[in-house]
């Protein structure tokens, strides 16, 4: 089957080295730009991402948005009741900026406030976590360490006037691109300038784990002035999360569009170069299907060969890029998008095997070349 | 009778319909028998090429039966009649028709490779017609830099791969001058003769003719001779 594919690869290097640089140069494309999305998803929206919740219990009219949803504290106990709950838990969240005491410097974060021992407390890798009861200690995203905080470190809310001193470190927790900061409610209370008038004891969100089976039951148990989103919902409700892996997600798939057509019209051209020789194979005995292997198997070892080199450099790239680039590529995606690509090339040489299916091999005969 | 590689019954072949019909084949009965070297002859549009593309299961006639070593060929399926194309007849083109990017060597391979039995023992016989047309000493080269004589040269090692039944040739001196496509006509003769084949060669070329044991003029679709 690769008999007369292999030797005209050989033959026709140049040919088939040009296609392979374009392809390579796609596929690396593909692999870096959907790095570069997951890298960006994450360092927009790893807190939720990797909170232990499938489900958000949200204001009504807050149109999805963290920041707009206050729920009073007794709700928690109504959803912890319903029988498809496995377990849920408050968690508050507001934007805000801190002022490092005793420097210039001022820094955008997110604060999430929850529980310490709760299931939505922050792995911590340095330090401690911080106590509920105790105000004004918190832990902060690694990320908050690498531009220079340390364990002991005080900074103030300007709005409040609260002082926070980081007691810990945790890792991967960013939201809408700025670090996360953890406290406890009491704490997030305080400085929350929408709860001020209300007095109430609130939060913003209830975080809830549950099957997405139950999803209709518990819908309907809730409380009044509730409803329930899932994960995947509330990430859309970041601020720019949808927009930027929108454009990203429209890129690749470009990127296979085009990897598809480059392919077709190349192969397709060389093979409307190639009818006579096709008309000839056919009248020595070459069926439709032998010449169709062969190409297709010319396609599939050109795509093969240039997705591997592609890979190969793709992970050179990553070597070379700067320090807190947000770029993530997991071994999971490049597989997938492998086999993504080698099936779209596989699809660009369809129109091939068309034509090739349409010569006939009487045109041997009686014809001057 | 036993020893007809090719026999036509009567055959006849219609292009197009109505107002457009034009008979290129008319109601033709030949026989060829093992060892014999048969030339086509006759005028532009008498219908030579169509008489060529039947006898090379290219085409299926309009009427009549086509046997091919006592067997019926106008009854097989397009499929089948690739097959009969592979293992029973040769073709050696008008303009050798060789694959660009294969070494001597590899084009008469294809044929094996097509078959489904590449190995030790094709690449011998392979090796083996390519002595034996002078060619030995090309096996390894590409068909650009082999002359129009040794292409053709090549071209008739390939029809003879398979051990078909019978040898179609077309026009096969077009591209060469005389003295060269003399030696291309006499070492196909000498083939068909020390193998015990069958040939047919459509030619234009008057002094090829007494190379072959028979001459068959066709004129408007009907065959003389
Ligand atoms: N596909 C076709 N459709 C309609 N008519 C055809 C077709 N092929 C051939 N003919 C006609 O059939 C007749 C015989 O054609 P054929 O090609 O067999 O002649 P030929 O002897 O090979 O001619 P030449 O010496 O010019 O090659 C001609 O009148 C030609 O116009
Ligand atoms: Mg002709």
């Amino acid at each position: 089957m690769m008999f007369l594919a292999i030797r005209e690869l050989k033959h026709s290097k140049l040919r088939y080295l040009l296609i392979g640089l374009i392809m390579v140069l796609v596929a690396l494309l593909v692999f870096i730009i959907s790095g570069l999305a997951n890298g960006l998803s994450s360092d927009n929206a790893s807190s939720i991402q990797n909170m232990k919740a499938d489900y958000f219990v949200m204001e009504h009219d807050s149109k999805n948005k963290l920041n707009r949803s206050i729920i009073s504290m007794e709700k928690l106990d109504e959803i912890r009741a319903i029988s498809d709950v496995k377990a849920a838990e408050g968690l508050g969240q507001m934007m805000i900026t801190l002022n490092k005491i005793g420097s210039s410097e001022k820094t955008d974060v997110t604060i999430f406030a929850t529980d310490a021992s709760g299931i939505l407390a922050p792995k911590v890798i340095e330090g401690k976590s911080y106590d509920n009861k105790k105000q004004g200690e918190v832990i902060a995203d690694r990320s908050l360490k690498e531009v220079g905080y340390k364990l002991g470190d005080s900074l103030k809310d300007d709005l409040s006037g609260k002082v926070f001193t980081i007691v810990g470190f945790t890792e991967k927790q960013s939201y809408s691109h700025t670090p996360a900061v953890y406290m406890n409610v009491k704490g997030w209370q305080e400085i929350n300038p929408g709860l001020k008038n209300q007095g109430k004891d609130s939060i913003s969100t209830i975080a809830v784990q549950m099957d997405s089976k139950s999803e209709e039951n518990v819908r309907e148990s809730l409380p009044e002035g509730v409803t329930l989103i899932s994960k995947e919902e509330s990430l859309q409700s970041i601020p720019g999360f949808k927009e930027e892996q929108g454009t990203l997600t429209m890129m690749i798939a470009f990127l296979f569009v085009i990897a598809a057509f480059v392919l077709a019209v190349f192969f397709y051209v060389i093979t409307l170069q190639k009818t006579n020789q096709f008309g000839v194979l056919k009248a020595l005995g070459a069926n439709t299907g032998y010449l169709a292997k062969s190409i297709v198997g010319q396609v599939m070892l050109l795509a093969v060969t240039c997705i591997a080199i592609s890979v190969a450099l793709t992970y050179g790239v990553t070597l070379i890029m700067p320090e807190g680039m947000p770029f993530e590529l997991s071994a999971d995606l490049v597989i997938k998008y492998s086999v993504l690509l080698l099936a779209v090339s596989v699809l660009g040489s369809l129109l091939s095997l068309y034509r090739v299916a349409k010569i006939d091999a009487i045109e041997a005969i009686g014809r001057v070349s | 009778m036993m020893g007809d590689k090719l026999l036509f019954e009567n055959v006849s072949k219609v292009y197009g319909e109505g107002d457009n019909k034009v008979i290129a084949l008319d109601d033709i009965c030949l026989n060829v028998r093992a060892g014999e070297f048969v030339a086509i002859v006759g005028p532009s549009g008498s219908g030579k090429s169509t008489f060529l593309s039947i006898a090379g299961a290219l085409l299926s006639p309009s009427k009549g039966r086509l046997l091919l070593n006592g067997e019926d060929i106008t009854t097989l399926s397009p499929k089948e009649l690739t097959r009969v194309r592979l293992e029973k007849i040769g073709f050696v083109f008008q303009s050798s028709n060789l694959v660009p990017y294969l070494s001597v060597r590899d084009q008469l391979l294809l044929l094996s490779e097509l078959i489904g039995k590449r190995d030790k023992t094709t690449v011998k016989k392979a090796d083996e017609l390519l002595s034996q047309l002078g060619l030995g000493h090309r096996a390894g080269h590409l068909p650009e830099a082999l002359s129009g004589g040794e292409r053709q040269r090549v071209a008739i090692a390939r029809s003879l791969m398979n051990d078909p039944e019978i040898i179609l040739a077309d026009e096969p001196t077009a591209s060469l001058d005389s003295k060269r496509g003399r030696d291309v006509v006499e070492m196909l003769a000498h083939e068909v003769k020390s193998r015990n084949k069958a040939a047919i060669m459509v030619t234009h070329d008057e002094r090829m003719l007494d190379l072959c044991d028979r001459v068959v003029n066709i004129t408007d679709g009907k065959v003389f001779g």
